[in-house]
């Protein structure tokens, strides 16, 4: 525990009613604070896990997403205000998770995961969170965090549904396990209410808090499926793939 | 033989229902409900099953409580009052 960084009184105090979460206490914030945690996109979903991974003092945050705030994003970007329209969104969201904790490190990426980017993102963070619009997008992430080894909690919606699951290269099936093919049929703009991207994200903040302060049971190998037009919840086990043609080469 | 099927997310306006119940002969297969699915829901087909008129590989599908590949819907054998979800895949975000 010597190797982590110490808790300074104030931010003592402003964790102090989640340092009495069983198992979590001091030792566990203070993982929080060494940890970078990447996030793709900073949308409904991904906006939403990295305010919760803001207000619980991760150390660092890299936000990549490309883009001005648009009028027609404020139904559920949380990060995107009003008055930033037609400036950057992750200027946007700077301001907005440091007004809300001015202890986290907040690097910020105008572009979207790519091929260029990809592997040094993913280089520098702990934890990635995955929440882009687009397959390509998230199978690019997916292939990289196998790569490099690193926890990768993937995080989706649509209309009133959620789904979730959290990837650990060798141990737990992979985004291409559970989508061997760039899926034909998905449209990248999609019902949404916040309420629900906001769950999914809050989920996934969850996920991410989880695997850093080494508390609970990770929702890896299990892909979570919710509704909230009928509030029903379901885990269902899932399997990798022999054949994968990005994860099978890893062993647990 | 009578099953269930349930339909997620973007299928349920591709078919028009949330959930239905589907006549498969006996000992017919997952493929068989999918290619089934396909002939019914002609213009939506591919959500169901590829050109080759294989189970769409990134159709995630669950019988019952458990997971099944796409890639094991030909040997996977269905069962009266089985429960087949369809979740095709979704990446709002």
């Amino acid at each position: 525990m010597s190797h982590l960084p110490e808790l300074t009184p104030d931010e003592r105090s402003r964790y102090e009613w989640q340092l009495w979460v069983r198992d979590f206490g001091e030792e566990g914030q203070r993982r929080l604070k060494q940890a970078t945690v990447l996030v793709s996109r900073i949308g409904g979903v991904g906006g939403s896990a990295a305010m919760q991974l803001a207000a619980a003092g991760i150390g660092r945050l890299i936000l990549a997403h490309a883009g001005n705030v648009r009028l027609n994003d404020l139904n559920r970007q949380l990060l995107m205000t009003t008055d930033w329209i037609g400036k950057p969104r992750v200027e946007s969201a700077s301001r907005r998770l440091h007004d809300l904790n001015p202890h986290v490190e907040i690097e910020t990426i105008a572009e979207n995961i790519n091929d260029s980017n990809a592997a040094e993102l993913v280089s520098r963070c702990d934890v990635a969170v995955s929440a882009a619009p687009l397959f390509a997008e998230r199978l690019l992430m997916n292939r990289e965090a196998v790569r490099q080894r690193k926890p990768l909690v993937d995080s989706a919606m649509y209309e009133l549904e959620g789904r979730l699951t959290t990837i650990i290269p060798g141990r737990s099936p992979c985004l291409s396990c559970l989508y061997p093919e760039p899926p034909p049929n998905w449209k990248r703009e999609f019902p949404v209410f916040s309420a629900v991207s906001s769950a999914v994200g809050s989920l996934a903040a969850m996920e991410v808090i989880k695997l850093i302060a080494g508390i609970g049971e990770p929702l890896t190998g299990r892909l979570l499926t919710f509704d909230l037009r009928d509030m029903s919840f379901r885990t269902v086990p899932i399997a990798r793939q022999l054949d994968c043609p990005v994860c099978s080469a890893l062993s647990p | 033989m009578k099953l269930r099927v349930q339909y997620m997310a973007q299928l349920r306006a591709v078919v028009g229902r949330a959930e239905e119940e589907m006549e498969l002969s006996e000992g017919g297969s997952l493929a068989d409900l999918l290619n089934q699915l396909a002939t019914t829901y002609g213009a939506a087909s591919s959500h169901f099953v590829t050109e080759a008129r294989q189970a769409r590989p990134s159709l995630l599908i669950v019988v019952n409580d458990s997971a099944v590949s796409a890639r094991d819907a030909a040997t996977t054998v269905l069962h009266t009052n089985d429960v087949v979800t369809l979740l095709p895949p979704i990446a709002g975000g």
